[in-house]
């Protein structure tokens, strides 16, 4: 993770706060900070989002591409996720110093969409064995400010939420198959993101465990509990990261908390999804980009 | 993937050819009516185990471990000086190198590491980095390397407690030791340990509550170290194989100080033959 310094003084100020439920911000434990959302933003893409979750900033650009499909999956199509941390963001990451961050990002995107019953690859096929679409979700850090995580599932989740992938017609001429993807802007096919989850990080702090942890927040815990939440609330991965160890009674508090969390954010993000496409072309842009 | 340019590598579309075996159109059954498991273990049952310290002689400490045909070997050198000094630090560092041998699965692993590979490294290196008392070495790092010479489920499990009985094995001190297990889930049942055909797999098992945990434990602070899943499961059934797993990990505690007894004996040893052969 990115570093801030703290002092010993300045941790115990957050650690105290933490144990009377009033964070620095003035959050309780379990409130999230002001995110922005802005889907359909960068126009060469099938899909894109950009989220701001107070100082962290995410563009996440999806692009579908034609190809093979896997062969012990020729019925399905692929999600290819990729994080870049850029060194806008802080100059740790300049060269390949934020490789590290970027893959276990990724990694934890990728084990969390890696299941049938929460994201329908099959629908992504063209034809079975031959051609399918290949999602290339691309996720970019602009900004650091803590909880990464979490703000890039999140946009992941808005971006293929704004995918819409062009119509392929397969037709049989005497023998061999041929492809026709319709050039109509409207003929396309979107993606059913109902049961994709978003990723909750409870960073446990002295006894309690916050969720949304600011940057300073972060350089105070030793330990953090990683979960995609559903929806209808079910774990599709789960992670324990950093240094520091957890007790199995936390673990199970920690859990509780995450999908109490998760279930919200899954259901207020869907609803702030449809009400931007509601909105369409007379949305008004609030980001840097337009 | 970035690749090798110096390595000369296969024909870069070859297949296993197990993903044309025909499986006979039966699903593969994971209990049978009397709740045995294919293999004739119970659901909560493990596979025996055999645990050794002190295999690889060149490195600080190793150690070998069986659980039927899973087999891992882990070696460890250091505490030694941070090749690429960066800025001081009081605290040591640890590194974890996870790798599969490429004959070790069934399909052949590539030589390089690659995505899952790095995965499991990172979350090895976050099981046993609480474990390890790294504030005794300063300025230094630990490298622990894991190879799985073979593959039959249960891999992440049995290199966390393969590597955490390595470093005590390199007498590095640690806290605790750091012990591992797994367990299936399928519809409501529990598997642990559960072996390669057990073992989750997102393109053939379709419904919710399919899934895997994998646990690591320090029997002795009771403290969780390592914690991941895989699969859509709900609640109640990770709680649960979480239960079932730490208390597996509570049991396999003594067959691992066993293991490192016999080792610090067989060192001892060793030393007083070369003592008479000095006098």
């Amino acid at each position: 993770m990115v570093d801030v310094q703290l002092s010993d003084a300045e941790k115990i100020y957050i650690l105290h706060g933490i144990q009377d439920n009033c964070r620095e911000d003035g959050r309780s434990c379990e409130d999230y900070r002001h995110l922005e959302i802005e889907s359909n933003v960068v126009s060469n893409t099938t899909g894109s989002a950009r989220v701001r979750l107070a100082n962290t900033e995410i563009l996440v650009g999806v692009k579908a591409e034609m190809g093979n499909p896997a062969p012990e999956k020729p019925d399905k199509g692929r999600l290819e996720f990729f994080v870049d941390c850029s060194a806008n963001a802080t100059p740790q990451f300049e060269g390949r110093g934020g490789e590290e961050l970027a893959t276990e990002i990724s990694n934890l995107l990728s084990r969390s969409y890696d299941c049938p019953s929460c994201f329908d690859l099959s629908s992504l096929c063209v034809l079975p064995g031959q051609q399918c679409w290949i999602l290339y979700i691309d996720v970019l850090l602009l900004e650091c400010g803590g909880n990464l995580f979490d703000a890039s599932s999140i946009a992941v989740k808005a971006a293929l939420f704004n995918t819409r992938i062009p119509k392929v017609t397969v037709r049989e001429d005497e023998g061999h198959t041929e492809l026709e993807i319709s050039d109509d802007p409207y003929d396309v096919q979107r993606l059913n993101v109902q049961s994709v989850p978003c990723i909750v990080t409870l960073s446990k702090i002295g006894h309690s465990h916050v969720v949304d942890a600011s940057q300073r927040e972060e350089a105070c815990c030793l330990a953090r509990l990683m979960i995609g939440v559903t929806e209808k609330g079910t774990i599709t991965a789960m992670k324990k990261e950093g240094s520091g160890s957890l007790d199995p009674a936390s673990v199970e508090d920690m859990m509780e908390t995450g999908k109490k969390v998760g279930q919200d954010i899954n259901i207020s993000l869907t609803c702030v999804l449809k009400m931007e496409e509601r909105q369409g072309v007379k949305r008004q842009t609030i980001g840097f980009l337009r | 993937m970035p690749t090798d340019s110096r390595r000369i590598t296969g024909p870069e579309t070859s297949q296993s050819p197990h993903i044309y075996q025909k499986t006979n159109g039966t699903e593969i059954v994971l209990i049978d009516e009397n709740k045995k498991r294919q293999d004739g273990r119970g659901l909560g049952d493990i596979r025996p185990m055999f645990l050794r310290a002190g295999i690889v002689s060149q490195a600080r400490g190793s150690a070998y471990m069986e659980q039927n045909q899973t087999k891992v070997i882990c070696a460890v050198y250091g505490p030694r000086e941070i090749a690429r000094r960066e800025e001081f630090s009081w605290k040591g560092q640890i590194t974890c190198e996870f790798k599969f041998a490429t004959f070790s699965c069934l399909h052949r692993r590539q030589p390089q590491q690659d995505g899952e590979e790095k995965d499991f490294s990172v979350q090895l290196l976050e099981a046993l980095e609480p474990a390890v008392c790294l504030h005794k070495f300063p300025k230094s790092q630990v490298n622990v390397y894991v190879t799985v010479l073979q593959d039959d489920g249960s891999a992440l499990a049995a290199a966390i407690t393969c590597a955490s009985v390595a470093l005590a094995d390199a007498a590095i001190e640690m806290y605790d030791l750091v012990t591992g297990c797994s367990a299936r889930i399928s519809g409501g049942h529990i598997l642990l340990d559960p072996c390669h055909t057990e073992e989750y797999r997102s393109e053939k098992d379709n419904t919710v509550n399919n899934g895997s945990v994998t646990l690591g434990l320090m029997p002795s602070l009771r403290q969780v170290s390592a914690v991941t899943s895989k699969g859509e499961l709900e609640f109640e059934h990770v709680k649960k194989a979480m239960d079932q797993c730490l208390e597996v990990c509570q049991k396999l505690y003594p067959v691992l100080q066993q293991s490192l007894i016999k080792s610090v004996k067989e060192k001892l040893e060793m030393d007083k033959l070369s003592d008479c052969h000095t006098t």
